[in-house]
């Protein structure tokens, strides 16, 4: 760990720890056998306040800064991946209507964020990353506006219960609005079949003629791609106390393995092949951890953080999966098996390569940066 | 009905280190980092469910040097309102005789308290004495560790008393004092928004001076117990042996044993 907790985030840290491992640890196997959460545990996570933790304090929630909030998914994260990435998605979209919604819309939605869980939604069927190719759209009609389409792909997708989307009003221009499930003209779509972060439900939802006024939207007429990239880069933080939680999980597992496994009577964690298998594991959480610590410091700093962030996403996903690969290889045949948790965490790590923007955008968007770097 | 409703907590070391001052021989408690004592959690919990079901200020009470403030956070961050700490030097080296003196003082200085309660004992000296010794100070009726509470009716409680082999069942009229067990309840998880909340807070710091106190009463002076010796017993350990992993093997393994020593 590279940032020096508070002594309330350290008791915060130390009450999320408490209950991860009691509440979430024994349901890891089963969230991924049924894809899905027990709806008992979902209510527990709510009444002792895990989605009010970035929620101001005027408005009913905790008020905690990033690195309390990266530190937290960590915390959960190492027991199960997928109710982190759960929080993820409700802390990206909270962030967004604390940062950029109209005061009244905040009294109105942000005590809503402290017991109903909230989603972004970009992704259309048509394009992912690729946001000026989407087709859903917001059209002015007197004092409303009347907004028609679907996105899908969205983390939380039929969980959550309010939604930031991202719609055209104009052909190169995005705007951002909120919409609730309760508004006439919602609809839920399909829900993905995925094969890693089984637990996280990801799905697809349709606004037909959903009628809303200025008050809905977010930010202002434009300002969507801008807020969709914001999305991202706090996410993004937040993607990487994910990987690195995954890694510890993995060490975890691979620790107690290769403690109690014998070859030739002796435990295979003497052995360097193993050694050196832990050890890469090891070495991916610690610098996954960094880099979302370093990202997480500078946001709260008010410094710019999308490149750190990106880096401990685009890092941390791979260092992830690599270190899941190798603690695979030293639970042998058990790593390949259903019977332990290696194989869904294989399958989870997989998965964050891919959301909150693909490894190859990553690519671009570092890149770029970097080049700005250079005198 | 609303109720003013006192816990006293405590910390407790955390860690199997401790450190023992050679001349009192008690636990030099500003030098270790603490947990609340987990018997306390319980007394929280069953206060916050009175202060739910019928309304209540709570009021955590503690004793001890300044570090012990991190626990009473923990307490107010499970939702308790105030949190009082009485410390001073002349508090200090304390046994449970005058450690009861202290809070007991100060619960009638805080002058409408209907309830006090406590963890049936602290982990660390497990003596089980400070509720029921303050509970005599304050001339309340006790009722220690209770492992069920009923309705509070027109100002009486009626609660169970669980022993190793027996129950209660004692009903007290109100101010009164409780030590529970942790069949009780399950201590709730802190919040984050309470934890937040906990530290923009001020913490009461009570010394000798703020409270009627008799200065042969407190502190070392003000405590009979002498602790003669202190240490630490010898481990015996016996020589083991592994059955293996495989339960039919090691069941087999295990008969072979018993019969050849004529147990079975």
């Amino acid at each position: 760990m590279s940032v020096v907790l508070k002594e309330h985030q350290q008791m915060l840290h130390q009450m999320a720890v408490d209950f991860a491992r009691k509440e979430i640890k024994p349901l890891d196997m089963q969230i991924d056998k049924q894809q899905a959460y027990p709806k008992e545990l979902w209510h527990k996570i709510i009444e002792t306040g895990f989605l009010g933790l970035i929620v101001p304090n005027e408005f009913g929630g905790a008020n905690f800064d990033a690195i309390a909030e990266a530190q937290t998914i960590f915390d959960i994260a190492c027991n199960n991946a997928s109710v982190a990435f759960t929080l993820e998605g409700h802390y990206k979209t909270v962030d967004q209507v604390k940062k950029y919604a109209k005061d009244s819309l905040k009294e109105k939605y942000l005590p809503q964020a402290n017991k109903r869980i909230f989603g972004f939604g970009s992704t259309e069927p048509q394009g992912g990353s690729n946001i000026m190719g989407h087709s859903a759209s917001a059209v002015k009609e007197g004092d409303y506006w009347i907004l028609n389409g679907n996105k899908t792909m969205i983390t939380n997708g039929g969980l959550a219960e309010v939604y930031l989307v991202l719609l055209k009003t104009a052909p190169e221009e995005l705007t951002c609005f909120l919409v609730d499930k309760d508004m006439p003209g919602f609809k839920f779509g399909k829900q993905e079949d995925f094969f890693g972060m089984r637990g996280t439900p990801v799905g697809e939802i349709f606004l037909e003629n959903v009628k809303v006024t200025d008050e809905y939207m977010i930010g202002k007429i434009g300002q969507g791609a801008e807020i969709g990239d914001q999305a991202h880069y706090d996410a993004r933080i937040n993607m990487g106390a994910i990987a690195a939680g995954i890694c510890q999980h993995a060490l975890d597992v691979v620790l107690d393995y290769a403690k109690q496994r014998k070859a030739i009577d002796k435990p295979i964690i003497e052995l360097f092949s193993i050694q050196n298998k832990i050890t890469e594991i090891a070495i991916a959480k610690e610098n996954t951890q960094l880099l979302y610590e370093e990202a997480a410091k500078l946001k709260n700093e008010g410094k710019p953080y999308a490149k750190v962030a990106t880096m401990a996403k685009s890092y941390g996903s791979r260092a992830a999966f690599s270190a899941c690969d190798h603690a695979l290889q030293v639970l042998g045949g058990y790593g390949y098996s259903k019977e332990y948790p290696i194989e869904h965490l294989l399958r989870d790590a997989r998965a964050l390569q891919i959301a909150e923007g693909s490894l190859e955008k990553m690519v671009i968007e570092i890149a770029k940066e970097v080049q700005k770097e250079v005198v | 009905m609303s109720l003013h409703i006192v816990v006293c907590v405590k910390q407790v070391p955390v860690s199997n280190n401790l450190k023992i001052d050679p001349v009192t021989k008690n636990v030099m408690r500003s030098s270790e980092p603490g947990i609340m004592n987990p018997f306390d959690q319980n007394a929280i919990e069953a206060a916050l469910k009175m202060k739910e079901r019928y309304g209540a200020k709570v009021t955590l009470l503690s004793m001890g040097p300044k570090n012990f403030e991190i626990t009473l956070r923990q307490g107010l961050a499970m939702g308790a309102d105030d949190a009082i700490l009485l410390s001073s030097r002349a508090f200090g080296g304390a046994d449970t005789l005058a450690t009861g003196y202290v809070l007991s003082q100060a619960i009638k200085a805080l002058g409408d308290v209907h309830l006090v309660f406590f963890g049936r004992q602290s982990i660390d000296a497990d003596t089980g004495q400070v509720g029921p010794i303050v509970a005599e100070f304050l001339n309340w009726p006790q009722i220690t560790y209770i492992s069920q509470i009923y309705p509070v009716d027109n100002k009486s409680i009626e609660a169970v008393r669980l022993m190793e082999n027996m129950e209660q069942s004692i009903k007290v009229t109100l101010p009164a004092v409780f030590t529970v067990r942790s069949e009780l309840n399950e201590p709730r998880y802190a919040t984050p928004r309470n934890i937040m909340l906990s530290y923009q807070k001020d913490i009461q710091v009570w010394d000798e001076k703020k409270l009627d106190v008799d200065p042969n009463r407190i502190g070392i002076k003000g405590s009979p117990t002498v602790v003669r010796k202190v240490w630490t017993p010898k481990k015996i350990v016996k020589k083991s042996e592994s059955l293996g992993e495989d339960p039919d093997r090691a069941a087999r393994k295990l008969l072979q044993i018993l019969r050849a020593r004529n147990i079975i």
